[in-house]
């Protein structure tokens, strides 16, 4: 099995792991979700050019504030996004992916040739991938997740709770400026601010060292992401993220993806403890490929 | 009666209605009476900020002694009254155990989630948001999230975790978290203090002043200890300080350790 196929096979057992440790048929996780209703196809390639248009046309619930709402429960459409951003063949237990980058002709990312051969590397030691160390990622990984996460919305601020690793966004949507560069994160420094009725986040400070997908696919630090959020119905937020890097890009990069709205009733986010119960990453250290 | 016992019977009573009006006036300046706390969206009083303790709670809840890995302080239990833990004397030995390995066994020295009540007690800030539905409270320490509904919702029986299922609801001025479905894995301190999977905590928050929060929380869990308990601090807030960082306290030891993670040796810029 491929490095990628370990790391979903990583993430299959940790789900696994996860449901027999909570002793419940984990609703948030385990109940197959419901269509979603969206006034777009799914997949990126129908999903973008259908939405565009919804974008400045949509007229979104607003907050009393005045800010548009983006408040509820939302599902990410990663299409495949999660294993590998790029498109690639499939192989056991991965499905093959159509790749969500909207701006390269080949839906490739523009890397550089030295970064080119890093990324090749790095595919081949699902091991290092920080995520399987549980670490949080940054954008625009967080929101490939399969698990669920939730908005909630204060004056000035947006906030996303994740059920993958009971990660955290906090953007202030209040102007203030990024934390000095001397101060790295894994989760970065995201800041926020609307545009009509998009939330814009300007994403700095990052500590380098997260990746986008389980495919190699990384950043550096001084990785800047502009990822917007824009309601296209009401069920349905177009989402959009320009990765621009000149130490490992050529030119600047875009992904689309949607995310559809989660109406399950009675639904809430159960606890995901990534550190506190991980014993699989001994199956991905290399030459161990595959055996988890 | 004389008139000097008629005078000394006045004065008395003069000063008797003295001391009851001062009393009264003092008593109605306490802070947590008077105090009008700002209010959030949807009227209920704003918890919003950032907050953190300023004592040892986090190093053993108990007046206490310095020792290895512990600072000295004064015990926050108002309940019982002489401040101790009403352990079942067959419980109390696994606290001593813990006590003795808290370097390496305590749950917070490997980075895992603290639970509640000991994540609001942290030596780390954590901030509050909240809406007409819920409390939202986040810790820096690995990025631990609390999410507490003040509207009903059912819980999920059987669910066993970390950081527990809360529900909210107001009192008056006052959020009243109830909190069950936990795991038998944290501490309450690093002294080893410790409870099992039936804990139910309930804690109440309430704003006292602008920069002070009255945090308590009751301790129930009949399979360790005798009677419910109570903790009761000040979380103060944070004015220098308009963001969570982070403490990915696990990756910090990884890297202590020469990790790699997110990078390659061989390729390594």
């Amino acid at each position: 099995m491929s490095a990628r196929g370990s790391t979903v096979m990583h993430w299959c057992v940790g789900a696994a792991v996860i449901l027999v440790a909570l002793g419940v048929a984990g609703r948030s996780v385990a109940q197959a979700p419901a269509a979603p209703k969206s006034s777009c196809p799914l997949e990126t390639a129908q999903f973008h050019p259908c939405a565009l248009p919804k974008i400045k046309s949509f007229k979104p619930p607003r907050m009393p504030d005045g800010v548009p709402s983006f408040q509820g429960y939302w599902r990410t459409q990663h299409n495949g996004a999660a294993t590998d951003v790029e498109p690639g063949p499939g192989s056991f237990a991965i499905p093959a992916t159509k790749g969500i980058i909207i701006d390269t002709p080949d839906k490739k990312i523009p890397y550089r040739p030295e970064a080119l051969a890093r990324r090749n590397e790095l595919r081949e030691h699902g091991s290092l991938d920080p995520q399987a160390h549980c670490a949080p990622s940054g954008p625009p990984r967080k929101n490939f997740t399969n698990f669920g996460w939730k908005i909630v919305q204060t004056p000035g601020y947006v906030i996303f709770l994740y059920e993958s690793m009971h990660d955290y966004r906090v953007i202030p949507t209040d102007g203030r400026k990024h934390l000095p560069p001397a101060i790295k994160l894994w989760h970065g420094d995201p800041v926020g601010h609307w545009e009509a009725n998009t939330l814009v986040v300007d994403y700095a400070n990052g500590n380098g060292r997260n990746w986008i997908d389980m495919s190699g696919n990384f950043q550096s630090e001084h990785t800047h992401v502009v990822e917007r959020y824009t309601l296209i119905d009401p069920d349905t937020i177009h989402f959009e993220a320009r990765i621009e890097d000149p130490t490992l890009y050529t030119r600047p990069w875009t992904i689309a993806i949607p995310f559809t709205r989660n109406t399950d009733e009675g639904y809430y986010q159960l606890e995901y403890a990534c550190h506190e119960g991980e014993r699989d990453l001994q199956h991905l250290a290399p030459g161990e490929a595959g055996e988890g | 009666m004389t008139i000097e016992t008629r005078r000394s019977f006045v004065v008395t009573a003069l000063t008797a209605i003295v001391l009851a009006v001062i009393g009264g006036s003092v008593g109605a300046q306490q802070p947590g009476r008077e105090y009008q706390a700002p209010r959030a969206p949807g009227g209920k009083p704003s918890l919003e900020g950032i907050w953190q303790v300023r004592n040892t709670a986090n190093d053993d809840l108990q007046d206490h002694a310095g020792s290895l890995g512990i600072a000295a302080g004064l015990g926050v239990i108002v309940d019982p009254a002489d401040g101790s833990i009403p352990y079942r004397p067959e419980a109390l030995a696994k606290r001593e155990q813990n006590r003795a390995r808290r370097e390496t066994d305590d749950p917070v020295a490997k980075c895992y989630i603290a639970g509640v009540p000991r994540t609001m007690y942290l030596p780390h800030p954590l901030q509050i948001f909240q809406t007409p539905e819920e409390v939202v409270i986040l810790s820096e320490f690995v990025h631990t999230t609390r999410w507490v509904p003040v509207v009903p919702l059912a819980r999920i029986d059987g669910y066993e975790s970390w950081i527990g299922d809360s529900r909210g609801r107001w009192e008056g001025d006052t959020l009243v978290i109830e909190t069950v479905g936990f795991n038998d894995s944290t501490w309450f301190d690093h002294s080893g203090d410790y409870h099992s999977d039936r804990l139910k905590v309930t804690e109440r928050l309430r704003r006292i002043s602008d920069d002070t929060l009255s945090y308590e929380a009751v301790i129930d869990d009949s399979q360790v200890f005798t009677r419910p308990w109570t903790i009761r601090m000040p979380l103060y807030l944070h004015k220098d300080r308009d963001r969570l960082l982070e403490n990915e306290c696990h990756l910090y030891a990884e890297d202590a350790h020469e990790s790699i993670v997110g990078t390659h040796p061989e390729v390594k810029p």
